[in-house]
């Protein structure tokens, strides 16, 4: 690592843990409120740092994740409308034909009033989940899961070669399969449906396995697949931590089901678990020394990306277990919500990265490009 | 009888660790999936909104766990390669049929290339089918974990049927292949039913801390009144695909497994040519 790399006005791709990262700690703290207000906050901080720091000529899928969560709310709401709700509500907006149930049916109840209670509600946790949503729909966008794909432990290492295989070729494979599409037109077989994809399925899959065969021979070739040493101490300690791992995981979660239990058996053996299981990943992964071709450095502007999320998600959190008022909206009576302040500085900070990080490449080179026709249109026209 | 020889060596074989982690993931992923049902009064999980997103992390560790355990012989190229190719058709039969009514051509793939090469080929193979499709749309989201894992089952169960040839195997196929598609959604509802709680609809939400027969049929009126409609078309599409598809991709398949000749490994024979 050199010190431009911790220069945040060097044009370069952050490292993609570190967005992944700041989009957590940001969705943690959506997740904590049911405020819209501050919901709407979470989204319009994770969408302004999307629109100045994601890489152009990508696509963006954070549109997408709006739409889902639009999608989510809108059901929660006709839900609630339409099945009623466990909210007593007594301003009642509208009344919908109700439908008689049969007596065992559960408590089951379709149509009735619609209360404004219940849908605001639906609509607040609905909101929720869309702004948990437009995070990790921001995550995506600033960093693609394929780049933190270059960061699974080396244990993981031949399945994650089989996913990079599998995106390069998946692209050629939708080719193959409009080419032999193309032939079976011209033949006049211009059919549709099971029977037309049956016929594409087997020269497709016969020419991606042929495929898959050169390949395999090609990366022997290069030296892949050759047999790693592994001692038997490394072995034992990756199998011992493993099945602690797995012990302590499914104890733990048993703990968290079983209401008698004591406490000790639930969150804290859970996290001793995980722990182990995560650390039997890392120690197989010792056992396999693997050089990297060009890695991202991780530098200040990482940490400051990472440190941006971790506070707006701790500040929200500490907020939220101290009670702040109107962090969690009460909905009967329906009142509008405030704004408390410690939440709304914290998601603030959240917004950090947008000036803080560097920019990606080739959004840097475009916005030379743009001052330089500026410039020299200024000059044209001075002439 | 190389047909016979593919069945009897499978191309991943499931050692103890592997079934160790794979039998502990199962119980945490069915734990995941049905801790609604499961969580008693007053436990740690009965109150909390927080169990889902618990759960989302725990689902993606031991995913991750199983699949390092199952490849941990380290894989040799041919099945690295034949992995990724047929991760990727996978992905793409995902992507194609992703936007109309559960319509789901990927499930078909698995079931067969689960059968033809085996039940730790067929958990990987379904976990890795799902991380591409999620990679090509670029919408890797809480649910991708749970997806892997249940598509995983999906391949497992197919390389797990009991031994059959002909038309019989593809009827066996083309039925599992239906519940598969059905199981599937009822269990990807699970994961996500929970978040529509707390002041929600009294008739198909999930209730902490209500008794299980109560929230049963709370969960059952849900998935009529949603899933139903998108799980069938897709339980239906698998079973169609298969009986029609089946046999020449069936062959296809087993034809690249005997050319590929996992398990075989070269040998340098001496005695010929010497002192040429």
């Amino acid at each position: 690592m050199t010190r431009a790399h911790h220069d945040p006005r060097l044009p370069r791709l952050l490292h993609p843990a570190a967005w992944w990262a700041w989009a957590i700690g940001l969705a943690m703290a959506a997740s904590r409120t049911t405020n819209p207000l501050l919901l709407a906050l979470v989204v319009a901080v994770v969408g302004y740092v999307v629109a100045a720091r994601r890489e152009l000529g990508a696509a963006s899928p954070f549109g997408a994740f709006l739409r889902l969560g639009l999608f989510v709310i809108a059901m929660r709401v006709l839900f609630q409308a339409l099945l009623g709700g466990g909210v007593p509500g007594r301003t009642v907006l509208l009344t919908l034909p109700e439908v008689p149930l049969p007596p065992g049916s559960g408590g089951l109840r379709l149509g009735g009033s619609v209360t404004l209670e219940g849908v605001l509600a639906a609509a607040y946790d609905g909101a929720r989940l869309a702004a948990v949503l437009a995070c990790i729909g921001a995550a995506n966008a600033l960093a693609s899961p394929r780049r933190l794909l270059r960061y699974v432990p080396a244990t993981l290492y031949e399945v994650g070669t089989a996913l990079v295989v599998a995106l390069t070729y998946a692209p050629q494979l939708v080719e193959d399969a409009r080419r032999v599409r193309a032939a079976r037109r011209l033949r006049g077989h211009a059919g549709r449906g099971p029977r037309e994809l049956a016929r594409l399925a087997a020269p497709v899959l016969d020419s991606a396995l042929e495929r898959a065969l050169d390949l395999a021979a090609s990366m022997e070739s290069r030296g892949y697949g050759r047999s790693v040493h592994r001692d038997a101490r490394s072995r034992r300690q990756a199998t011992t931590l493993t099945l602690v791992g797995l012990g302590g995981v499914v104890a733990g979660v048993y703990g968290l089901l079983d209401g008698g239990s004591a406490p000790l058996l639930g969150l804290p053996l859970l996290l001793v678990g995980s722990a182990a299981a995560s650390a039997s990943l890392a120690v197989g992964a010792r056992r396999e020394p693997r050089s990297r071709y060009r890695p991202d450095p991780w530098a200040a502007p990482e940490w400051v990306v990472l440190a941006s999320g971790a506070v707006a998600g701790g500040l929200v959190l500490v907020a939220a277990q101290r009670g702040v008022q109107d962090i969690v909206v009460q909905t009967s009576p329906a009142v509008w919500p405030t704004v408390p302040w410690l939440p709304v500085v914290g998601l603030l900070l959240g917004l950090v990265p947008a000036w803080l990080s560097p920019l990606p490449p080739l959004r840097a080179v475009e916005r030379v490009g743009d001052s330089r026709v500026i410039h020299t249109k200024g000059i044209r026209s001075a002439s | 009888m190389t047909g016979q020889l593919a069945r009897h060596a499978p191309v991943l074989a499931v050692r103890w660790r592997a079934a160790a982690t794979l039998g502990a993931t199962t119980l945490v992923g069915l734990a995941a999936f049905l801790w609604p049902f499961l969580a008693q009064p007053g436990s740690g999980l009965a109150h909390g909104s927080d169990a889902p997103w618990l759960f989302v992390l725990l689902i993606a560790l031991l995913t991750a766990l199983v699949v390092a355990e199952l490849s941990g012989g380290g894989l040799d190229a041919k099945t690295v390669a034949v992995l990724g190719v047929l991760a990727a058709a996978g992905g793409a039969l995902r992507v194609l049929g992703g936007g109309t009514a559960g319509l789901e051509p990927m499930f078909f793939l698995l079931v067969l290339a689960g059968r033809v090469l085996g039940r730790g080929v067929g958990f990987v193979l379904g976990a890795l089918a799902v991380l591409v499709g999620a990679f090509l749309t670029g919408g890797v989201g809480p649910w991708a974990p749970f997806q892997m894992i249940a598509a995983g089952w999906v391949g497992f169960g197919a390389g797990a049927l009991p031994r059959a040839s002909g038309r019989l195997e593809r009827v066996m196929l083309a039925g599992y292949g239906l519940v598969a598609g059905l199981l599937y959604g009822v269990v990807m509802n699970l994961w996500f039913w929970p978040f529509l709680t707390s002041g929600a609809p009294a008739g198909a939400a999930f209730v902490p801390g209500d008794p299980v027969a109560a929230n049963l049929s709370r969960y059952a009126a849900f998935y009529l009144a949603t899933s139903l409609g998108w799980d069938l078309p897709r339980g239906v599409l698998t079973a169609v695909l298969v009986m029609v598809a089946g046999r020449p991709v069936l062959a296809s398949l087993r034809r690249g497994t005997r050319r590929a000749a996992f398990g075989t490994t070269g040998q340098f024979v001496a005695g010929h040519g010497e002192g040429g």
